[in-house]
């Protein structure tokens, strides 16, 4: 490509009438200073656009003009339009888009086209495989993480959904503190649009806060987990309440005398924090103090007014909100 | 080609940029004594995440100044030449991957220009408002840059451009917007979920939906056939963290529409929740009834606190649960707590401990401690902006070490206003009833004015409506975004006025002094 011609010089384009972006006289503000090279592919451009052509070499033009400037819609929309109309190979295209994807995977519209291939397609199975190349590259790659959802979601297969519950597992063994598969595994499991939350078996959820305990005792000041566990029993209907002996465990100070092991008791189902764990957790504290309004006796809202005051100097940036947390306690009294 | 304080400044072509602002002369030191060296806490158990955390907090201890009163200030001259720069020189060759956001690259140059306290003079509006009407599609919408496809997004920008330098009048850019014809591209994109695509065959989310929906208020074009369903496709965009998603998924294969809830495509983000709220304000004058669906606004905000980062984040916003905080974000989340009031939060009773100015001036552990008005802290932020966000040349950005740019130079100012101004809606004004006999050219100066009837449009665009309906439809949505005040009495600029940039308003990103005359004018208001 670096060697390209222009394509004024090309007599192979000579026929197409070259349009310039602005009309002549025309003094725009904050023009970018194109080089030759983007300026004479986009004059072609508008060129074939103008003229209605679809054709293989408008393919050529389209793919030179996404390598300079891949965020370029109206590019990859005429490219789109082109493909259908020529009735190119789309599963050709795919592998085309595999390394352009890579390199420019930050871009909207290089995840939104694969969208339109694999929606002609129908073949989710080898796309699953292309988009975790990429998620092994950036795991919290946003659009990436939401075209494999789209995907999950728009060809609904019992098996991808299953295959699935295994790849998030790996991406949080990888990283417990990436958030996008946390997020994945809410989708996976609770929010994939084909289970209501009265039909989830109590042994399901079960292992899933036994999963999620697990893990925050790894690093328990780890929000994603938190947000995790915190969303699972919002989704499911279940009172904090129920969580009130492991939360008990990150929401308070260590304490010093329990740390000879023969006193330890060990609680599998309420695993405890390691040793390197930096006590009290601010989120737990929050938890602890939720779970206290629950309940809703004075003497119950003081406990989490007096967690909510704690929280105003350790977790100082949020003094503004927990104050707010504190206001919205006492309203819970007078309701 | 220089900015300097009190003059004006010279371009090439002859015309001039006029500064409105006055700089002061007394430098104020900042209290520097602002950081907590508190660092990320990684309970013995470092990965990937947390490790990036460090490293980058590390950039931040590094960047701060020896002897931080040097850069305590606004280098407002410093990023009007920046700006300057590039809209009258123009862009380098590195922003061509920006060919397609050329109203995007105008508006954020031109507001940040608001920010600061700077008008163009009638040369350079002229200019300005020709280019982008030179993006108008000849069918209506605008695009990325002249001679391309309409798309939502570039026309959010278009018009906010002609917001501010627009005027109605042959060649002034309002009157030359094709609204039957954008209204059209709009609903061509609406999909039966109440999602719009971006532009034909384009991506679906929510920011699509957040432009379509300010550009047609903005417009007086937002009607009950393009609004229907919206609200179901926002609300399942919130995830369980409580913030919100880009999309959601309403179909399978079978084609069925599902009912809500529908599963949510991607995580919680600050972009995609600024989106989200400031859309669910749009539409509150379509609510009948009772029949108002509703959004976890409390969930919201506890997730919006918590992308605030303490201790050597310095009171910057990330944009993600654990992802690293970022310049843009002090508007993308900082902004949403300006919305609040609008979506029922009552913030201004919060009880709060009142520091004594003096003490205050004498304790090390105060400075965060000022009186706050908002949700979050609103000091903290305006030290993440002033300390890191500047760039040494001029410009704002993402956090050291990275260059600035002109997106990142607005949603910072952005932010930096949003710190610093309260904007809310004023119900005693929008409530106000006109009395026989009163004067309006002494109501709209004290900024209290009557609304009439919004009938004089020509465009019958919902042939559903009867027209009374559409009357106090109109009348409803023109009250609900024109009567947002700047509260003076609340504004906290941290370092002095010579800190201070103009307020904005939350739901649009344009100054009240912009956005209030486009609104009157496509309202037929006087």
């Amino acid at each position: 490509m670096s060697e390209q011609v222009l394509y004024a010089q090309n007599s192979a384009w000579s026929d197409v009438i070259p349009i310039p972006q602005f009309d002549e006289g025309a003094k725009p503000v904050a023009p970018i200073l194109y080089s030759e090279e983007y300026r004479d592919a986009t004059d072609y451009f508008r060129g074939v656009v103008r003229a209605g052509e679809k054709s293989q070499r408008v393919l050529d033009l389209t793919e030179h003009l996404i390598r300079l400037n891949p965020g370029h819609y109206s590019v990859w929309q005429y490219r789109y339009d082109t493909l259908l109309a020529i009735k190119a190979d789309l599963r050709e295209e795919l592998r085309r888009m595999d390394e352009l994807a890579t390199t420019h995977m930050k871009t909207y519209q290089v995840w939104h086209h694969r969208q339109l291939l694999i929606e002609q397609l129908h073949e989710p199975d080898s796309e699953l495989d292309f988009i975790k190349t990429i998620l092994d590259i950036d795991s919290k790659n946003y659009h990436t993480w939401g075209y494999r959802q789209w995907i999950l979601a728009h060809f609904n297969r019992e098996d991808l959904w299953i295959a699935e519950i295994r790849y998030v597992e790996q991406m949080l063994k990888k990283d417990l503190r990436n958030n996008s598969a946390w997020n994945h595994r809410f989708f996976v499991l609770w929010s994939n649009g084909r289970r209501e939350s009265g039909e989830i078996q109590d042994e399901f959820l079960r292992t899933e806060i036994q999963f999620v305990k697990d893990n925050i005792s790894l690093a328990p000041n780890n929000d994603a987990a938190w947000n995790y566990y915190r969303g699972v029993l919002q989704h499911t209907n279940q009172p904090f309440s129920t969580q009130l002996n492991f939360v008990k465990l990150y929401a308070e100070e260590r304490d010093s005398d329990s740390d000879t092991d023969s006193e330890v008791v060990l609680d599998l189902d309420n695993p405890s924090p390691g040793p390197r764990a930096v006590l009290p957790c601010a989120i737990a504290m929050e938890f602890l103090a939720e779970i206290y309004e629950e309940k809703r006796t004075p003497e119950d809202i003081d406990k989490a007014i007096s967690l909510y005051h704690k929280l105003t100097i350790l977790d100082k940036i949020r003094k503004s909100y927990w104050e707010w947390r504190t206001a919205e306690a006492k309203r819970l009294l007078t309701e | 080609m220089t900015v300097t304080g009190q003059s004006t400044v010279a371009s090439e072509s002859g015309n001039a940029l006029y500064l409105l602002f006055r700089k002061s002369q007394s430098s104020t030191i900042m209290n520097v004594n602002l950081l907590s060296e508190q660092r990320v806490i990684e309970d013995g158990y470092r990965t990937e995440t947390s490790l990036e955390q460090w490293l980058v907090e590390d950039s931040f201890l590094e960047a701060l100044p020896s002897d931080p009163s040097k850069i305590s200030v606004l280098k407002r001259n410093e990023h009007l030449n920046y700006l300057a720069k590039l809209l009258l020189e123009g862009l380098n060759k590195r922003y061509a991957v920006q060919d397609a956001s050329q109203p995007w690259l105008t508006f954020w140059i031109l507001q940040s220009f608001s920010l600061l306290g700077v008008l163009l003079d009638p040369g350079n509006k002229q200019k300005v408002i020709n280019t982008i009407l030179a993006m108008q599609h000849p069918d209506g919408g605008f695009g990325g840059g002249p001679k391309q496809a309409p798309h939502i997004l570039p026309t959010y920008a278009a018009i906010c451009t002609l917001a501010i330098v627009g005027r109605p009048g042959k060649g002034g850019g309002w009157d030359e917007i094709n609204r039957k014809g954008l209204y059209n591209f709009f609903l061509s994109l609406k999909q039966p979920d109440g999602s719009f695509h971006v532009m034909r065959d384009g991506e679906v989310d929510i920011r699509g939906t957040y432009c379509l929906l300010a550009v047609s208020t903005m417009l007086n074009i937002l009607t009950p056939t393009l609004v229907e369903g919206v609200p179901d496709f926002v609300r399942s965009c919130q995830t369980y963290e409580g913030g919100f998603s880009c999309a959601s998924y309403a179909r399978f294969m079978e084609g069925q529409l599902l009912s809500f809830p529908r599963p949510s495509l991607g995580e919680a983000h600050g972009g995609y929740t600024s989106c989200a709220l400031a859309s669910w304000v749009f539409l509150k004058p379509f609510w009948e009834g009772t029949s108002t669906p509703s959004i976890d606004v409390k969930r919201t905000i506890r997730w919006l606190t918590k992308q605030q980062g303490g201790g050597a984040n310095m009171g910057g916003f990330r944009g993600r649960t654990n992802k690293l905080v970022d310049g843009c974000y002090s508007w993308w989340v900082g902004g949403c707590f300006a919305l609040l009031p609008a979506l029922g939060i009552q913030i201004d009773s919060v009880p709060r401990h009142i520091d004594n100015a003096d003490d205050a001036a004498h304790d090390n552990d105060s400075e965060w401690d000022d009186v706050e008005e908002e949700l979050f802290n609103s000091q903290a932020l305006q030290d993440y902006i002033i300390y890191l966000a500047q760039a040494p040349s001029g410009g704002l950005r993402d956090k050291p070490q990275k260059s600035p740019d002109a997106y990142h130079t607005l949603y910072n100012l952005a932010g930096l206003s949003i710190a610093q101004h309260r904007v809310r809606p004023v119900p005693s004004e929008r409530d106000w009833i006109p009395q026989p006999g009163e004067n309006l050219i002494l109501l709209k100066e004290k900024r209290i004015l009557p609304i009439l009837s919004c009938k004089d449009d020509a465009l019958d665009l919902d042939p559903s409506e009867t027209a009374d309906a559409r009357d106090a439809r109109r009348k409803r949505v023109f009250t609900e975004v024109y009567w947002w005040k700047e509260q003076e009495s609340l504004s906290q600029v941290k370092g002095g006025s010579i800190n201070r940039v103009n307020a904005t308003h939350p739901l649009f990103n344009l100054t009240v002094s912009h956005i209030q005359p486009m609104l009157s004018y496509f309202y037929g208001q006087p």
